[in-house]
């Protein structure tokens, strides 16, 4: 069962920025597929169309098997929640508790299990003494967390990171993927849009958009390895991989070393 | 020195007036030439703050700055006598969110307003726009698109071509290369680099990715909780004790290259600091 399918999906912006041409994909439920692509491939447009923040002029975009129109889209909300490129779009509150309680007020949670959840993800992303203060005065990282916080906490079915962790410090970062992982092993879709490979490595399967194309979808260790592809997308190897690639091309045997490398991809 | 810090300390007011101390007795000096600095710290650590009193954003609430002979203190008053203006040319700041930084029509107008408002003829800065949009890694139709439809990695791309086009004396870029493709970012780091390389400027790279750190800075500054308690060379940083105590993470270079060592006994000879020269490197005693 997929719980996006998109197919033959064409976008452009005021009918001339052309973002996405021709695009079909899909994601399993419970799959945690990482989209990649340089800036400007196409990235958030597909993410703000699958949400129906944007409507696609040519084809359709279903999620769990309901097709996108002015009707369902209010409902498809409900199932998958997306944390923007820019966290200032996500803040609509006086304060940051306001701004986690938005998406569960639309969800309408009673209000005391409202209060739980706000607290409990508060501090899952380490911004439960931040409750009170103003988005507007956080730093640019705990702004991320915050919208993090905001999103994970509506638990929908599924959930779309784009560039959710861009600013955050090393050990925040880790945090969020360990989080991610977590989110995945209990069954929630992940959809996680970024630059960084570490992050990429960790996903089921990788989507590389190019110029509003697909080039290429596959699992994600074959994406990985594939330099030509990456490349071309203004993508980079994951350095162990990267020395990996250098000892396959000079037909390296040490199957010991190459996949020492592989494993330090892995836990980057 | 061209900017000095002199027991500054920062303090936000907060809505319920309680204030939030967000720089502790930093002292610190910068030159006007020759550096290349990257700034290290936790999400929070007070970096963003320290780079808007370089260029006078915001003037501190103990302490002293000195920025190119203008004296920056608590005394409102007096901060707003002296003239600013020439200061914030002098030192471009780039800021974290490009957002906060375009703000007309176009892009062509929004790279030209820096330059134009510091008296360069209008020619003169239609030409760095156009030089400053390839340098940054877009085409010339870029110009006439508006800032604010564009996607997050173009936008970071022409808040940066702004203050290049500004050809400021000291460049200060916070987090430039977060948002930007991989490639893109390399490219930029080597903008940058050449900057402090071929025009001899002063470079300061606020920074999460501990490769650039590594690869690149000269410097590097390190913030916790508003205190600097590091200000020295990378190999320095990257010791067991600071790595442990500050929780740093390793540069990728110098974790695979102490991960090959533990496990297979590799050993290089030179610190690789790139990643071509690690490849290199690895390619004489391994493949
Ligand atoms: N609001 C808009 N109006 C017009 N064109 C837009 C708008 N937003 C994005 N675009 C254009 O659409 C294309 C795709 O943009 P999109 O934001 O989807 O890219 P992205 O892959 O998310 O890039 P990044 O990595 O920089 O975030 C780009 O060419 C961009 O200039
Ligand atoms: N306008 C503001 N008002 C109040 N507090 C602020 C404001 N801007 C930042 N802060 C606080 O000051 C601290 C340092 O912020 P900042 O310099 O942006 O951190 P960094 O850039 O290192 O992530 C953070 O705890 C942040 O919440
Ligand atoms: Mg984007
Ligand atoms: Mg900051």
């Amino acid at each position: 069962m997929n719980m996006i399918d998109i197919e033959n999906v064409s976008f452009a912006y005021s009918g001339k920025v052309e973002a996405l041409k021709n695009v079909s994909l899909c994601v399993r439920k419970g799959e945690w597929v990482t989209i990649l692509g340089h800036n400007g491939s196409g990235k958030s447009t597909l993410a703000k169309l699958i949400v129906g923040l944007l409507k696609p002029q040519t084809g359709t975009i279903r999620v769990d098997g309901v097709e996108l129109s002015e009707r369902t889209v209010y409902d498809i909300r409900k199932k998958v929640g997306i944390v923007f490129q820019n966290p200032d779009n996500q803040f609509v509150g006086v304060t940051v508790r306001d701004d986690i309680a938005f998406g569960l007020e639309n969800l309408q949670i009673p209000r005391e299990e409202m209060v739980e959840r706000i607290e409990r993800y508060a501090k899952r992303v380490d911004m439960y003494s931040y409750l009170n203060k103003e988005p507007q005065a956080l730093s640019g990282g705990q702004k991320q967390r915050v919208a993090i916080a905001g999103i994970l906490a509506m638990r929908t079915e599924a959930i779309i990171f784009d560039e959710a962790t861009s600013m955050l410090d090393p050990d925040g970062r880790k945090r969020i993927l360990s989080y991610m992982r977590k989110l995945r092993d209990e069954g929630v879709t992940v959809v996680t849009i970024t630059h960084d490979m570490r992050e990429a490595v960790q996903s089921d399967r990788i989507v590389v958009l190019k110029d509003g194309e697909v080039l290429k979808a596959d699992k994600s260790e074959n994406v990985l390895k594939d330099k030509e592809t990456l490349e071309q997308s203004n993508l980079e190897l994951l350095l162990p991989l990267e020395v990996l690639h250098g000892l396959e091309k000079k037909k390296s045997t040490n199957e010991e070393l190459k996949e020492f490398l592989w494993q330090l991809s892995l836990n980057g | 020195m061209a900017i000095k810090f002199e027991r500054v300390s920062f303090q936000y007011r907060g809505v319920d007036d309680k204030g939030y101390l967000a720089l502790a007795d930093i002292n610190l000096s910068i030159a006007a030439q020759g550096e290349f600095i990257t700034l290290i710290g936790e999400t929070g650590s007070g970096k963003s703050t320290l780079a808007q009193h370089m260029n006078a954003l915001l003037a501190p609430t103990e302490g002293r700055v000195h920025i190119f002979g203008v004296k920056l203190t608590s005394d409102k008053k007096k901060n707003r006598k002296q003239r600013l203006n020439p200061i914030r040319q002098r030192v471009g700041l780039v800021f974290q969110f490009p957002e906060y930084q375009l703000f007309e029509e176009t892009v062509l107008k929004d790279i030209i307003f820096g330059p134009k408002n510091f008296g360069v003829p209008h020619e003169e800065a239609l030409e760095r726009a156009k030089k400053m949009i390839q340098i940054v890694g877009l085409d010339e139709s870029y110009l006439e698109r508006s800032p604010f439809n564009l996607s997050g990695g173009e936008k970071k791309r022409v808040s940066i071509a702004g203050i290049l086009a500004m050809e400021p004396e000291i460049l200060i870029l916070d987090e430039p290369t977060s948002g930007l493709d991989p490639m893109g970012r390399n490219a930029l780091l080597k903008v940058f680099y050449d900057i402090h390389e071929k025009l001899g400027k002063t470079v300061m790279i606020i920074t999460h990715d501990m490769d650039t750190v590594y690869e690149y800075a000269k410097r590097v500054l390190v913030l916790r909780e508003g205190a600097l308690v590091y200000d020295g060379e990378p190999p320095g940083l990257f010791s067991r004790k600071h790595v442990e105590d500050w929780n740093l993470e390793l540069p990728e270079i110098l974790r695979i290259q102490r991960a090959l060592e533990e496990r297979f006994g590799i050993r290089l000879e030179k610190n690789p600091t790139s990643r071509k020269e690690l490849i290199e490197a690895l390619g004489e005693v391994v493949m």
